[in-house]
């Protein structure tokens, strides 16, 4: 069997939705919850003759990263789109309240000693609700929205977007809505998918077969440049872990201070993005990065992650990194 | 008087408005100490009225105007600046209620008539997933601080626009099909299409299983929507009835028999989704026989 | 209607050595596979979720030929699958196999 040391090196944007769960966190610690052996597989795709899956395309664990007990949901892209689903879902709220029950554990046996109390990652890779069972998806992600701020104040919850499917829809608001996210290039963050964008749009104005055209608009380097892409990691799984080691590393006030929205200061700080996006109306993302500063933008697409976090200028100033 | 207004209400936000709240009470863009921009979001409507004789704050769709600055914003679609809006709308009346004691953080009156999140380029680029999420952060805050928060469906509650503009809410009302509501992810036939089913076997199937149809009565059954109002007229009393109901399970710490989690609870009362609890209890039973080495 | 098939065969000489060990994801054209100790006699049991109908023989002889080398008693093998080619599900066999015979991934 492949090494927890060799794994640490793949390709974050290829790998599984285990795979990710088990290798951000610290080599041998990692417990799946309500695995596969569970069989809690979607009561609703069978009789719409849908392939079923053990685990519904969403990984739910916990284990350590350091002192701290790290409680994962990844989800699996290749998996009916990495749809959340009334089990998907469940699994989701349910990793929030068994961190929530563990945190008032630890703060007790621990009393101020943040680097006991658990946080959570959340690995991306979703359109948002799985429309074989919408209802039930639509509701499941107002729980993990609701869940998001009861932790608030307690438990560090951050993003990882680096996956084939990237995140969109509903998961796209449960992404900014957490308290950070770290992108690789290839990892895509956004609300209305292209095809949408096409149909509303039309061709001319938003091709959706346009690849480049859509990383620029979601892709991780915009939105490193925009701000809400805390972090930029390079495409590996090691890469993600060592970045959530540093940030969990941090007292929780700086860990949430990164956050994109949540308070009436940051919904006045993205009022002033929005009036910016009606000021210059751009046609292209690029002629936002070339409004805070960047020079050559038609080349930022092809740098590496390592030359554009050494040469970016983002609308925070400087490289986050 | 029931019978001067009007039976559908479907996007006519500001019509539901004169049906709801005491006339004349409506100061739009007021909320607390401040007054909004008026220019700003169109597409939302938002201020503090009197409903049965108390005083709310009220966001609400306009369907009728086209925000200038961003095209694809119309009828009643929430944009960046929308959303935005309506967030602070939310704020203000957290800050307004700092020092009021709990019986007195004053109620939030979600009126829903959206067909959708801004699907546009720019909106992309900018993050309309941020401002979506904005609204509802402000929203779930504003139930943890104890301002009872309920949402009346007037006309389309739709996906991500529901999500944001609506499932935050304590208690979900909505009128009944009849008068046009929709509420849903997709229509059955885009759900056909997309999933590659037969729309004949899918509306076969929604008789037995609300997962996947429109309409309020199947939000109903799983437990997404708390009580469907036949008539328009009664929409003022139970908004209130509902209204009183929260502050007393607020006051009883009972908060989580409301909300989200609420109706997590209540659709397996109903029958609709009895999966989700049984996740959750494998899930809390399995995480608690951990506990020792998750805290070693 | 998802179809559902099991086999059983005539179990082996070897046995699972963890509880459960599980292989796989149910991408298209691909599928998960779960093996589990079971009471069953010392037979093997084959329970396969697929939306393809009409391929009930060709299961069992690739199940079949699966149990004889696997050599395996006491175990019920579980399948989701989602329109795998006969190739692809003898792959993911043999490859549940070999990482149950390591100890397995459950955790």
């Amino acid at each position: 069997m492949t090494s927890w040391t060799e794994m640490q090196n793949r390709s974050f944007y290829e790998a599984t939705a285990r795979q990710r769960a088990k290798y951000l966190l610290d080599e041998g610690t990692f417990h799946e919850l309500v695995g596969p052996e569970a069989g809690l597989s979607s009561p609703h795709l069978p009789v719409l003759g849908e392939a079923v899956s053990f685990d519904d395309g969403v990984v739910t664990g916990v284990g350590k990263i350091g002192r701290r007990p790290v409680f994962v949901i990844s989800q699996e892209g290749r998996f009916i789109g990495g749809s959340v689903g009334e089990v998907g879902g469940a699994k989701m709220v349910g990793v929030f309240q068994s961190a929530l029950a563990l945190y008032e554990k630890a703060a007790a046996k621990y009393p101020g000693d943040e680097s006991r109390l658990p946080a959570i990652l959340i690995s991306f890779e979703t359109g948002g609700v799985r429309l074989h069972e919408a209802n039930a998806g639509l509701l499941a992600h107002a729980e993990v929205m609701e869940q998001i701020q009861i932790c608030r104040g307690k438990i560090p919850v951050l993003s990882l977007v680096g996956s084939k499917l990237g995140c969109f829809g509903g998961m796209g608001f449960v992404s900014g809505a957490t308290d950070l996210t770290i992108m690789s290039e290839l990892g895509r963050v956004g609300l209305t998918g292209p095809e949408v964008i096409e149909e509303v749009l039309g061709k001319r104005e938003f091709d959706a077969s346009n690849r480049a055209l859509i990383y620029r608009t979601t892709g991780g380097k915009h939105r490193h440049i925009m701000g809400s892409a805390n972090y930029l990691a390079a495409d590996t799984i090691h890469a993600f872990r060592a970045q959530v080691q540093r940030i969990l590393a941090l007292p929780y006030a700086e860990i949430t201070a990164h956050r994109s929205i949540g308070s009436p200061a940051l919904v006045e700080e993205q009022l002033g993005l929005t009036a910016l996006a009606a000021e210059i109306k751009p046609k292209d993302a690029a002629e936002v990065w070339a409004y805070y500063g960047n020079a050559n933008c038609e080349t930022i697409p092809d740098l590496s992650t390592d030359e554009f976090l050494q040469h970016v200028k983002t609308r925070k100033g400087g490289s986050a990194s | 008087m029931s019978d001067t207004r009007p039976k559908n209400l479907v996007g006519k936000g500001r019509e539901a408005l004169e049906t709801l709240l005491a006339p004349g009470s409506f100061s739009e863009g007021a909320v607390g100490t401040q007054t909004l921009d008026p220019a700003l979001g169109p597409g939302a409507v938002v201020g503090t009225a009197s409903l049965q004789g108390r005083t709310v704050t009220v966001i609400a769709n306009d369907a009728k105007v086209r925000n200038p600055r961003f095209p694809v914003v119309l009828a009643g679609v929430i944009g960046l600046e929308e959303a935005y809006k309506m967030a602070l709308a939310v704020y203000l009346t957290i800050e307004a209620d700092r020092d009021a004691p709990l019986a007195e953080k004053r109620p939030i009156l979600l009126v829903v008539d959206s067909p959708g999140n801004a699907p546009g380029k720019v909106e992309e680029v900018f993050g309309m997933h941020l401002a979506t999420g904005a609204y509802q952060l402000a929203l779930a805050e504003a139930r943890q601080a104890g301002h009872p928060v309920v949402a009346m469906i007037i006309g389309r509650a739709i996906s991500g626009a529901f999500l944001c503009h609506g499932l935050q809410a304590d208690r979900i009302l909505a009128l009944s099909a009849a008068h046009g509501t929709m509420i849903h992810v997709m229509p059955l036939g885009s759900i056909a299409r997309i999933t590659k089913m037969d729309i004949e076997r899918l509306e076969e199937l929604s008789k037995t299983n609300p997962v996947f149809a429109s309409g309020a009565g199947y939000f109903y059954k799983l437990g997404g929507v708390e009580e469907v109002i036949d008539d328009p007229a009664d929409m003022p009393a139970v908004i209130a009835k509902h209204i009183a109901e929260i502050y007393k399970l607020n006051a009883e710490d009972r908060a989580d028999e409301l909300g989200p989690w609420g109706r997590g609870t209540l659709g397996a009362e109903r029958g609709g989704r009895t999966k989700r609890g049984q996740v959750l209890d494998l899930m809390a039973s399995q995480v608690a026989a951990l506990e020792k080495e998750l805290l070693s | 209607m998802l179809h559902e098939l099991t086999f059983t065969f005539p179990g082996g000489t070897r046995t699972l050595p963890p509880a459960w060990s599980h292989t796989g994801v149910v991408g298209s054209g691909d599928l998960e596979i779960l093996l589990r100790q079971a009471d069953l006699g010392g037979g093997m049991e084959f329970h396969v979720v697929t939306p393809v109908r009409g391929f009930d023989e060709v299961w069992e002889k690739i199940l079949g030929r699966f149990a004889a080398e696997a050599n395996l008693g006491d175990v019920r093998i579980q399948i989701n699958d989602n329109n795998a080619t006969p190739f692809v599900v003898s792959l993911r066999l043999k490859q549940a196999l070999s990482e149950a015979m390591e100890g397995g991934n459950a955790s």
